[in-house]
């Protein structure tokens, strides 16, 4: 009889401790990026002030390199099984691998989720779940050269006008020296991206049935990228070394390089302007770029899970999302961000965020098919034929669709 | 050693004598112990992963169930129905049957001015082996600008000659070239430092004996020079040759990630990294071009080795 009560109470004080051990138990999870030594120590701050609010969880960041180095790590320890609690991904690395991830959004709350960019929510729901959320987002935007250009282009017309009259042989040794504008087609393909979306058109169909990138739109919008391949510097090189040295006198890049461009503006001896990409026939909407965040599901326990979910959740923060975009030249991705007081007086004090969070909330995303990487190479391919007048644009868009056709079953 | 004797019964093993004695035995795990680390490792990385691409060849990779679904021959009917297989095939022949052969060529004549005995040889030497040991990726970098259309020196210098500015890295035609150029300096000095080094170990007394019986210099050159330095050049070209087939890094960085305009500097290991690697997974294919890959290589190996041997002399 004694004994047995003894049992008892002994079972308890063990589940007891064991409660108590559960909620404390130190959790510790990795966090796999691709932010240069630039961007680290501001990742670092934001995962500091995280281990603060929750003592128990450590957070290792681990710099994996660039995004392909990223990319191959995260696909070699899927394979593996031997996964990082949280990292960073690109739309279209997530899905072949969504089956492993653990979906971050069920474990939010509808606020939170209602919260983020509208553009950025398509982008992140799988099989109609938000697995991911978005982290370090960046917007294409035009830049200019402000003594060449005293008012920037509004529309595709007074693009096309201003990137002739800036095309010029400065020194007059026969060859042109200085382009209007510079595309790196097979680099860049979001370049014609956004011209096709700002025609109206599309590379696929709604439920991606058929490939409508070569339809009146598409040609338009190819018709239209050809007729400034006259005035453009095409390269495969970032446009900020044609920029710094002198080039070319305009271009569309991503939000992302504003740091870069300003650098080799500053270096030449000009002065830099951002404002949003010229209005096309339909809409003046440009495409959004950046990684976002998931969390995995394998061989990781439950308490990481959660710690990953927390980590996620609180980089979304507006306080969190406001920092990582000022410090890192990003743009925040939740709505209430850009209505605090510190991202409006940010943007007050500095003019080129005007345009890039203008640009950013009428963003549009990559589309999310499975064979998305194949069908961008694609578009790359046929967008560079077409600048190099190795192809007609209607050749160029045919050949392309054709492509894509078979990519699509 | 087993030997098979075909007097009797067709297939009779005979034990080896030393296969009796405990000592052979303790020698031999001896030797297998000692080379048990490096094997262990190259097992893990060499071996492994070079028999584990064949089978992948036949697989539709997948990253969540590896190696995905088994298609046989889907993956070689793929990639000798793409376009850009063969472009990149051609593209690296084209590369290989220029760069090989010339960079070879102006080695031998740069290991033969340093073998003249120049004032500064060890300053010649170490500047000319600068160019092999700096790291590639800075070396394309510096390429880079020096091929800039507008503002590379390479063009201010033809200019002198009155060319008119080539755009070496934006025209399709320049493309390809731009790397075999930028390969071969890369190479030449260190192919010369190790025909020199053949060179300066020939012994003198071939070239006494030749001036004795009054060869001219182009005949000292020919009968012995050429002869005795074939360990050498076969090295060389040989390395060369399986490197040459190889080319990817000098183009992934003079190309800022692209395969040139129009893909028209892409390789063969060009075509298999952004098959396997570059946004889209498929390792299945990438596996199939690099069975391919080796074939070649291993075909022209073999070739050169049966040429070789009959013209290789050793001292």
């Amino acid at each position: 009889m004694k004994s047995w009560k003894i049992g008892v109470l002994g079972l308890v004080v063990v589940l007891l401790f064991g409660l108590l051990a559960v909620a404390d138990d130190p959790v510790t999870i990795t966090f796999w990026h691709a932010m240069s030594s630039r961007h680290q120590p501001n990742l670092q701050k934001l995962i500091d002030d995280f281990m603060v609010e929750y003592p128990n969880i450590t957070v290792e960041a681990i710099y994996q390199g660039g995004y392909g180095d990223l990319q191959q790590k995260i696909n070699a320890a899927v394979v593996a099984g031997n996964v990082p609690a949280i990292a960073q991904v690109y739309e279209n690395w997530v899905t072949p691998i969504v089956e492993v991830l653990y979906p971050i959004g069920p474990a939010m709350t509808d606020e939170e989720k209602a919260d983020i960019i509208d553009g950025l929510v398509g982008s992140n729901t799988y099989n109609g779940i938000l697995y991911t959320v978005p982290f370090n987002k960046s917007i294409m935007v035009f830049y200019y050269r402000k003594d060449l250009v005293p008012t920037p282009p509004v529309t595709w017309e007074e693009y096309l006008q201003m990137a002739k009259d800036l095309t010029a042989d400065t020194n007059d040794d026969g060859t042109i020296d200085q382009f209007g504008t510079g595309f790196r087609p097979a680099a860049n393909p979001e370049q014609f991206l956004n011209f096709l979306d700002e025609a109206g058109g599309s590379i696929l169909n709604e439920d991606w049935t058929e490939v409508t990138i070569n339809n009146e739109a598409g040609l338009q919008a190819m018709e239209y990228a050809v007729s400034l391949a006259p005035y453009s510097l095409v390269t495969s090189s970032y446009m900020s070394d044609a920029f710094q040295a002198n080039q070319v006198c305009m271009f569309i890049d991503t939000s992302a390089g504003y740091y870069y461009n300003n650098q080799a503006a500053e270096t030449a001896g000009f002065e830099m302007g951002v404002v949003r990409v010229p209005m096309g026939p339909v809409n003046q909407r440009s495409m959004i770029q950046g990684t976002n965040l998931a969390v995995f599901d394998i061989n990781q326990t439950q308490a990481q899970k959660d710690a990953a979910v927390l980590l996620a959740r609180f980089l979304l923060r507006a306080e969190n999302t406001v920092f990582w975009a000022e410090k890192g030249g990003y743009q925040p991705v939740t709505k209430s961000a850009y209505v605090t007081e510190e991202w409006e007086s940010w943007v007050a004090t500095h003019e080129y965020q005007q345009a890039m969070s203008a640009q950013m909330l009428d963003g549009f995303a990559q589309i999310l098919h499975p064979n998305y990487g194949d069908i961008r190479y694609v578009i790359a391919t046929m967008f560079e034929e077409a600048m190099l007048g190795e192809a007609t644009p209607k050749e160029a868009l045919d050949n392309g669709a054709a492509e894509i056709e078979a990519l699509l079953e | 050693m087993i030997e098979v004797r075909s007097s009797r019964s067709r297939f009779r093993f005979v034990i080896p004598e030393e296969w009796k004695r405990a000592s052979y035995w303790r020698e031999t795990g001896a030797a297998y112990l000692y080379l048990l680390p490096a094997l262990v490792i190259l097992s893990v990385f060499v071996f492994y992963p070079f028999f584990s691409a064949f089978r992948l060849s036949a697989f539709k990779w997948n990253v969540v169930r590896p190696p995905g679904t088994f298609i046989g021959w889907g993956n070689y009917n793929y990639i000798f129905h793409d376009k850009y297989f063969w472009r990149a095939l051609w593209h690296t022949f084209y590369y290989v049957g220029i760069n090989v052969p010339v960079t070879l060529f102006l080695a031998l004549l740069v290991a033969n001015l340093l073998n003249k005995g120049l004032r500064f040889l060890t300053f010649a030497r170490t500047s000319y082996f600068l160019a092999y040991i700096t790291p590639l990726v800075a070396v394309s970098m510096v390429w880079r600008w020096l091929y800039n259309w507008q503002y590379g020196l390479l063009n201010y210098f033809l200019g002198f000659f009155g060319i008119d500015l080539i755009n070496w890295l934006g025209d399709k035609r320049f493309a390809l070239p731009a790397v075999i150029i930028m390969s071969i300096w890369r190479y030449v000095g260190y192919e010369a430092i190790i025909l020199l080094a053949g060179l300066q170990s020939i012994d003198k007394m071939y070239y006494e004996a030749a001036r004795i019986d009054g060869a001219s210099g182009l005949q000292v050159w020919r009968k012995v020079t050429v002869p005795l330095l074939t360990p050498q050049i076969f090295f060389v070209f040989v390395i060369s040759l399986i490197g040459s087939f190889k080319v990817f890094t000098e183009i992934y960085v003079l190309f800022s990630g692209t395969p040139g305009p129009l893909k028209s500097a892409e390789t063969l290991v060009f075509y298999i990294m952004r098959q396997g690697f570059f946004g889209t997974n498929h390792l299945g294919r990438a596996a199939a071009a690099s069975v391919v890959l080796f074939g070649i290589i291993f075909i022209f190996t073999l070739f050169q080795l049966q040429i070789t041997q009959k013209r290789v002399h050793y001292q």
